[in-house]
């Protein structure tokens, strides 16, 4: 399957999706009983119809664009090197949000070790330094907040 | 004059003359590893200054801001990269004296430069940002609204190809900073029932979110073996800077020093505008334009002091209008708001004390930069053999737990982490993250003062358009987008013809 596309017409569609739901939700986000002209919804309807509009306009945009990416997708493209890239995005945001998970019930400490461990290994690091001195720091970082900012860090 | 001298009394204070080279020490560090920036430094430190009082914050934060900036010239020189966006000139002439053996007095020069640039710099901030400060004073709600629409169309020139991008992304900071409860109304706002978005997001937040988090995925594609350039500690000798030398520098050093005051004043330039600038007009004026580019002492003086030029007067928009000039400035006006200080023209009345302590500051910033600059000159090398897979979990963790000390609440450890996310997203679709982080700034601003002035007008939208001063911003904002788009839309088709 053959696609041609730019980020203009990808982030043109996406935000006036978004734009288009958000704007359907500020009456029921914004439940205000002020009866002038200008209320607490003039703002976000400004910011919001204006997100709509100018989606509208760069997807038109990138239409009229000749710069346009041609991608074939077939079984190849799941071995590209570029697709392992984005791959490599993408677990880096499986990390962080499993940090998320984690810090709850684990704390700072443990969790944090752990994100700087899969982080360093996600790199390839092998030399112990390289592992010692981000390990150490997340202790320094608990003493320096804990300590001398007296911000208790979970 | 009064505020002159309670300025110099609080700058006197000895944890002043610490804090400031601990800064330029940091910054120098951050700007000379590529790929970590003077803007990410001030945000990672933004919560080590919450404890401390609010001039000694705000010059640790210029002094990162400062010493990034020259930091960057560094790995410009040494290793071909610039280390910020502002050193990017400095790469033409600096780079070839390093091939030549003559990184040292590159590096040198780049110092020298950067100082007499910084203090130019410093000293038009004093003399001029009060001046300007004066006229504002004069500023109703009308006026207000208009600076902030005129901040707001900053976003032209910070939006690279496509001027929708910039416009979506203040659209998006807009939107960002109507979260919460409506000041005037009371009203909850896009809470989506919950308690926790009720104060709305906190500005320092949406900074580690947005550039710090993002700035560390957009590097999950760094490869350790192709991607770290490491300089070796011999190439830096001790040829030392002749007085010829010196002689021929000094006129580059001037114009560059005073296109960067210029260019620097201007919203939505920036230091790496200002040093392109410089050095094509020093280029063009030289009796020997052929040797630029081929390692000419001269190119990296206007180049470096065009940028450190910029860094004091990018602060003149921002301290006397509340426009801040480019991103650095955007994130310090956040530092200066999360201190209590509201930068525009109200701040020379309300901090006049503590404004001109920051300003006298910044001249204690260059100079001490210079002395700092000097004595580290020959570990520079060893700077950019920190390896950046060392680095990132490091500025991770910064990150959480300054995130997590905001507020204390670990929702703030997740809100950074969406933020990030997204603006990971939108860097890879080539949108700027300046315009979101300027909407934040400005939108609460803009907000107010918009519903202040329609209360004073009746309903009335004529209250902008007639009033002279609030009428110029506003077409000025007009103006300035239509030129940016024109201009956007002109390059854009050059590209795709060739």
């Amino acid at each position: 399957m053959k696609i041609k596309y730019n980020s203009e017409m990808i982030a043109g569609i996406v935000f006036a999706v978004v734009g288009a739901v958000l704007w359907f939700l500020i009456p029921s986000q914004i439940r205000t009983l002020e009866k002038s002209l200008i209320t607490a919804q003039t703002l976000p309807r400004i910011a919001i119809g204006g997100l709509f509009l100018f989606s509208v306009g760069l997807f038109m945009e990138g239409i009229f664009s000749k710069g346009k990416k041609e991608i074939v997708i077939c079984r190849e493209t799941f071995h590209s090197e570029s697709f392992r890239k984005e791959l490599r995005s993408i677990v880096y945001i499986l990390f962080l949000i499993a940090y998320c998970l984690l810090v709850e019930t684990l704390g700072f400490v443990i969790s944090t070790l752990l994100l700087v461990i899969a982080i360093l290994l996600f790199y390839g690091a092998r030399k112990w330094y390289y592992f010692v001195i981000p390990l150490a720091m997340v202790g320094v970082v608990y003493y320096v907040f804990g300590v001398l900012l007296h911000v208790s860090l979970p | 004059m009064e505020q002159l001298i309670g300025g110099l009394e609080i700058l006197a204070q000895w944890q002043n003359f610490l804090i400031i080279p601990l800064g330029l020490a940091i910054g120098i560090v951050v700007g000379a590893i590529p790929g970590l920036t003077s803007d990410l430094g001030i945000i990672l430190c933004i919560p080590l200054t919450y404890g401390m009082d609010p001039t000694m914050a705000i010059l640790m934060l210029l002094a990162i801001y400062c010493g990034g900036t020259y930091g960057g010239s560094i790995t410009a020189i040494l290793i071909n990269t610039p280390g910020t966006s502002a050193n990017a000139a400095t790469l033409f002439d600096g780079y070839p004296m390093t091939c030549r053996g003559q990184a040292f007095k590159a590096l040198q020069m780049a110092l020298f430069a950067s100082t007499i640039g910084g203090l130019i710099s410093a000293f038009s901030l004093l003399f001029l940002a009060p001046q300007i400060a004066r006229i504002t004073l004069l500023f109703g709600p009308a006026e207000y609204f208009a600076l902030s629409v005129f901040g707001l169309s900053v976003i032209a020139g910070v939006s690279n190809k496509s001027i929708f991008k910039g416009l979506m992304g203040a659209c998006i900071g807009l939107f960002i900073a109507t979260v919460g409860i409506d000041n005037i109304s009371g009203t909850a706002r896009f809470t989506f029932g919950q308690n926790k978005l009720m104060a709305g997001i906190d500005l320092i937040i949406a900074l580690i979110g947005l550039f710090a988090i993002s700035e560390i995925l957009m590097k999950s594609k760094y490869n350790p073996k192709t991607d770290h350039k490491v300089v070796r500690a011999d190439s830096i000798t001790k040829d030392k800077i002749t007085k010829e030398e010196y002689r021929r520098c000094r006129k580059p050093i001037g114009i560059g020093s005073l296109i960067g005051v210029i260019i620097g004043a201007t919203p939505g330039t920036g230091g790496g505008l200002a040093a392109f600038i410089a050095y094509n007009q020093v280029k063009q004026s030289s009796k020997h334009p052929e040797t630029f580019g081929q390692g000419e002492i001269e190119g990296v003086a206007v180049s470096e002091a065009a940028n450190n030029g910029a860094c004091g007067s990018t602060m003149i928009p921002m301290l006397t209008l509340g426009v801040p000039g480019d991103g650095a400035t955007a994130i310090l006006m956040g530092a200066f708001m999360l201190h209590g200080m509201v930068p525009g023209p109200s701040l020379f009345t309300e901090h006049g004390n503590i404004v001109y302590a920051i300003m006298l500051g910044l001249i204690v910033v260059n100079v001490f930069m210079y002395i700092l600059g000097s004595g580290f000159t020959r570990f520079y090398a060893h700077i950019t053999r920190i390896p950046y897979e060392m680095l990132a979990p490091i500025v991770l963790t910064f990150c959480i737990a300054g995130a997590y000390s905001t507020n204390n609440r670990i929702y703030d450890i997740y809100v950074i982490l969406l933020f990030g996310i997204v603006a990971y997203f939108l860097r890879r679709m080539d949108f700027q993250l300046v315009p979101i982080l300027l909407g934040i700034v400005l939108g609460p601003l803009a907000e107010k003062n918009f519903r202040r002035a329609m209360v004073i007008s009746e309903g009335s939208m004529d209250i902008f358009f007639t009033r002279p001063i609030s009428c110029a911003f506003l077409l000025i904002a007009i103006g300035s987008v239509l030129v940016f788009a024109w201009k956007n839309y002109r390059a854009r088709k050059k590209t795709e013809r060739i």
